[in-house]
């Protein structure tokens, strides 16, 4: 019956077209059933779909090789024994002069498919080099018709030259094991008989720029383009080399070039979908590699590129608007715009329905700011923005919105009042009630419009359950009568309260030090000498110095003076507060703490607190007040601090001691301590022969304290006296004399010679 | 422009006429929305209706319903979860309102479709979709590979575009990736629908004229306007859909799977 249709069919006995069709959908049927025919019926199916058969054969039958190549159930083993197999057929199909366009496209994406599983194929069977001819002769044949052939066609080119650069440039591994990706560079051994490495990646490179050529000419033809674009994602995350040179190519492609013609429905269509898609390949690999160096221009294009086709989608509309008003000159129209600018502000009026409090007090339109939840907002982040607000917004425009709200209100009250005379509840329309759930979409939230302020948070903080519009009229009336609201005065504080909260604050300072970053050794930066800044710049050493300075100036002279003070009268007030530590004594326990929690490294600071200390004292000493003077009380206090831990190596000391402003008898006392361990001994000795003969204001006590070590410390008398031999000569001969010891002089003399 | 026009407005009475039953070409669909509910489940049924073999996808991490209220969604899970299951979840949980609402309707209407909801990110491009006779639109649609993605909300076309990257186009097979934004409700759902099947005549339309030209003359004298492939026609397809539905803005991209 169908014969008649197909009389031209070439043998007498052979069942037409038609027939042969509905044979090859039943065969094609049983392999989607049971994949372990596809063997079997993909080799039987090639003699009916060669390059000789009709063309509704040769169609199905491209289409069925590329379905089947593609097809993920088989495994790879299978893909190659089918393509071996298939070779034969697709390269006769391409080479058919004035071969269909379907068919074409179909045996291209074939080939597509077949290329990394040939080339795994010849890796590991490399004497069968009659499949790599055949693979290499429709590469070859492919890679020619490219430029000449229709879109289609085209397109399934493009498709292939990206499975052969993939196949054939090394990978980094990240792609997925699957279907052929996996196929790269890194599989080729270096000194395989048919496979050169370096070859095969050449004709990559110069495959990649001729994909990339489209782009490179500023093509706007969206459906290459998109084709293109579309297909470079894994190559760029997979296959480094290839990386750079696609990320720059698509950074200086401009998929706007379209918009300047002009706007049909297709171009619209065109620009939307060339804008669109370039934007999806970049934001795709900014998600997936935030750290790709180029990052950062992905980023300012992405921006720009939104931006611009903001503008070009608007201005089509603005063009429109600007075409009707011919009778006015252009000039005259742009300069009207410009001034209308400042006082155009109006809010309008609230829809019918129920509202949210949000709903009210929201005056923007932007549905995207609409949708901004403003609870997110950390409070002290939208407290500032509401200062900064208010304080640059124009005295009219905030008029404009006040007035604007209450107007709503009043609205609002009086829509509520009618209402409640109706009283009826709102019925629900299935038709139109959103059925959208989704995650991002429960922004019923109030968004953050300029003229809100924190109070207006609060509010709506209040306002809690969000899906509870003010729909119920009886509320609405009640709700909207909003009396004025007046903050709580704050508790007054009692003097424990006040200090436990100075206590608070004072530590408060130290906590930037903890984020803010050492600059370390390695960047020491120069000295500014004596014109530095006490804080300059927000680093750690600009933060000491302001809190050395809080502890040793804030409060001098504030802080009344030890005892008496002024009016030498003692209220009985002013001795239940004695106890109470000052702010700057706060501060300085605070830091001495700090400071000996890393001494040996912290060193600089304590040297630089005393001379902060000290320098306060000679002025409390000139002012005459008779302030508290506490340089020799923390200084004492630090050496104590650190002395119990010194061991040996901590030449610190050493510097410690020459740094100070001030150097005392007592202080030096100290390092005696020292030398009841003999391992410091000879850090102290040292430490005190540095200061002896670097610091000659202080020689004469830093030879006592020596003088005294000897006397007290027997270990010790072998270095203190070579010192004192040498710098308080005589002195040892009038101990000895006195003493008439035996054995002390004659170590002496031994060292002494 | 006009000659475009032209030939696209002849073109579409002839195949049109002859071509309305299941036979003949058809271009294979996929609809794509978040849930897998209401407006994928609308084009998936009016498509399968007017012929088309056709299956559908959510992009969602999980399917969500309205409930009680905004903040009490009814949530599942894709893949695991039946249309049956849910109705018959909802119609115990509280009928009065799930009939009021159309969710019980909707419901009702999707699991005589197909079984449950399915999610695009999970779905294995090319797997043989045998065991799914019973879908509407399932015929056609054996091999498992559409060539046209119509997605209803732009953040689908992202998930969806994103997705194709991400997957690398390991099956070499170009897909039309369109979307249509369509408010997410019974009533712009059924609106999309119509719109669906429209845009889905014009670019079958298109297709059938490209299969019909046979052979070497195409490809050595193409070039014409009326001679453009299937591929090309496309934005021009959907340009004029768009000036017929001005209110469903639209997007496209050629992809890979």
């Amino acid at each position: 019956m169908a014969a008649d249709s197909t009389s031209t069919a070439p043998s007498g006995s052979a069942i037409s077209v038609a027939e042969q069709l509905e044979q090859l959908g039943a065969a094609r049927k049983l392999v989607l059933e049971n994949a372990t025919y596809y063997d079997r019926i993909v080799k039987g199916v090639l003699p009916i779909i060669g390059p000789t058969a009709p063309v509704e054969l040769r169609r199905w039958g491209a289409e069925f090789l590329a379905e089947s190549l593609a097809t993920p159930v088989l495994t790879m083993r299978d893909k190659e024994n089918i393509t071996v197999a298939v070779l034969d057929t697709i390269r006769g199909l391409l080479d058919a002069p004035g071969e269909d366009v379907i068919v074409l496209k179909a045996s291209i994406a074939a080939a597509a498919s077949a290329y990394p599983v040939a080339v795994r194929w010849i890796i590991n069977n490399s004497y069968h080099t009659e499949s790599w001819e055949q693979m290499s002769a429709v590469k070859s044949r492919i890679l020619r018709i490219w430029d000449g052939a229709p879109v289609p066609v085209k397109l399934s080119c493009i498709k292939f030259a990206q499975r052969v650069v993939l196949a054939q440039t090394a990978s980094n591994g990240t792609e997925q094991k699957y279907n052929g990706l996996d196929i790269s560079l890194n599989m080729i051994p270096p000194n395989h008989p048919l496979l050169d490495p370096r070859q095969l990646e050449a004709e990559a490179t110069g495959l990649l720029d001729r994909m990339l050529g489209v782009l490179q000419d500023n093509s706007s033809d969206a459906l290459l383009v998109d084709a293109t674009i579309n297909c470079l994602s894994i190559l760029t995350r997979s296959r480094p080399n290839t990386s750079n040179r696609i990320l720059n190519t698509v950074l200086n492609f401009n998929p706007l070039k379209l918009a300047n013609s002009p706007m049909t429905p297709k171009t619209r269509v065109l620009v939307r979908s060339l804008e669109k898609t370039t934007r999806m390949f970049l934001t795709h690999l900014l998600r997936r590699d935030p750290n790709n160096p180029l990052s950062g221009r992905i980023q300012q294009y992405v921006e720009r590129l939104m931006r611009s086709r903001a503008e070009i989608f608007d201005e089509a509309g603005r063009k429109r608007a600007l075409a009707d008003q011919t009778a006015t000159g252009y000039g005259d129209a742009k300069r009207q715009k410009v001034e209308a600018g400042v006082p155009q502000f109006s809010v309008p009026p609230l829809g019918p329905g129920p509202h949210t409090l949000a709903g009210v007090f929201t005056l923007t339109n932007n549905a995207g700011l609409q949708a901004f939840d403003a609870t997110q907002l950390p409070a002290n982040l939208a407290a500032k923005i509401g200062v900064r607000t208010l304080a640059a917004l124009d005295q009219n425009v905030l008029d404009l919105a006040v007035n604007g709200i209450r107007d709503r209100l009043t609205s609002l009250h009086a829509a509520g009042a009618a209402a409640a005379a109706a009283a009826q509840p709102a019925v629900m329309n299935a038709a139109t009630a959103p059925l959208g759930v989704d995650e991002d979409d429960d922004d019923y939230e109030p968004d953050l419009t300029p003229a809100e302020d924190t109070e207006q948070i609060l509010n709506k903080l209040d306002n809690a359950p969000p899906e509870e519009a003010m729909g119920q009229p009886a509320d609405a009336g009640a709700e909207m009568a909003l009396g004025p609201f007046s903050l709580p005065p704050p508790p007054t504080l009692d003097p424990d309260a006040a200090a436990k909260l100075s206590q608070a604050a004072a530590s408060r300072v130290f906590g930037p030090l903890s984020t803010l970053k050492d600059p370390g050794a390695a960047v020491r930066k120069p000295k500014a000498g004596i014109n530095r800044l006490a804080a300059s710049s927000y680093d750690r050493d600009s933060w000491l110095t302001l809190i050395t300075r809080l502890a040793t100036r804030s409060t001098a002279g504030l802080d009344s003076a030890p005892g008496t003070g002024g009016n030498g009268i003692k209220s009985e007030e002013d001795a239940l507060d004695r106890p109470r530590a000052s702010l700057g004594d706060s501060i300085r326990e605070l830091l001495f703490t700090y400071i000996l929690e890393d001494w040996r490294r912290r060193i600089e600071i304590a040297v630089a607190w005393l001379c902060e200390e000290w320098y306060n004292d000679q002025l409390t000493k000139r002012n005459g007040t008779g302030g508290e003077l506490n340089y020799e009380k923390c200084a004492l206090r630090l050496v104590d601090g650190f002395l119990s831990y010194i061991t040996a190596q901590d030449k610190v000391l050493t510097r410690f001691l020459a740094e100070i402003p001030e150097l005392s008898a007592p202080l030096l006392g100290k390092l005696k301590a020292l030398c009841a361990d003999p391992t410091t001994v000879q850090l102290a000795l040292t430490s005190l022969l540095y200061l002896v003969m670097m610091r000659p204001p202080v020689r004469e006590i830093a030879l006592d304290t020596v003088a005294e070590i000897w006397t007290e410390y027997e270990d010790a008398r072998p270095l203190a006296a070579k010192y004192l031999v040498k710098w308080r000569p005589g002195f040892i001969e009038s101990q000895t004399r006195g003493t008439g010891s035996d054995a002390a002089p004659a170590n002496n003399m031994a060292i002494a010679t | 422009m006009e000659t475009t026009n032209g030939t696209a407005g002849s073109a579409a009475t002839a195949p049109n006429g002859q071509q309305e039953d299941a036979s003949g070409f058809k271009l294979k669909f996929c609809t794509v929305c978040a849930s897998n509910q209401n407006r994928s489940m609308e084009g998936h049924l009016r498509l399968a209706q007017a012929n088309y073999p056709v299956i559908s996808f959510g992009t969602g991490s999980l399917v969500r319903l309205p409930g009680p209220t905004i903040t009490q969604p009814n949530v599942y899970k894709f893949n695991e979860t039946s249309y049956d299951s849910i109705y018959r979840e909802l119609e115990a949980k509280d009928p009065r309102l799930y009939r009021a609402n159309g969710l019980l309707n909707m419901l009702g209407r999707n699991r005589v479709i197909k079984w449950g909801p399915e999610r695009w990110q999970d779905w294995q491009v090319g797997m043989p979709r045998v065991k799914h006779e019973k879908d509407q639109g399932s015929i056609g649609m054996e091999a498992g590979v559409p060539d046209i993605v119509i997605t209803c909300e732009e953040r689908c076309w992202d998930a969806v575009v994103d997705d194709l990257l991400n997957r690398g186009s390991p099956l070499n097979r170009p897909v039309h990736v369109i979307n249509i934004d369509i408010k997410d409700n019974h009533q712009d759902a059924s609106i999309g629908g119509g719109a669906m099947v429209d845009l889905a005549d014009s670019l079958n339309r298109a297709a059938m004229e490209e299969r019909d030209k046979v052979g070497a003359a195409v490809f050595d004298a193409g070039g014409a306007a009326s001679r453009a492939s299937f591929d090309e026609r496309v934005p021009e397809v959907l340009g004029e859909w768009q000036e017929r539905w001005p209110s469903l803005p639209s997007t496209w991209t050629l992809s890979w799977f």
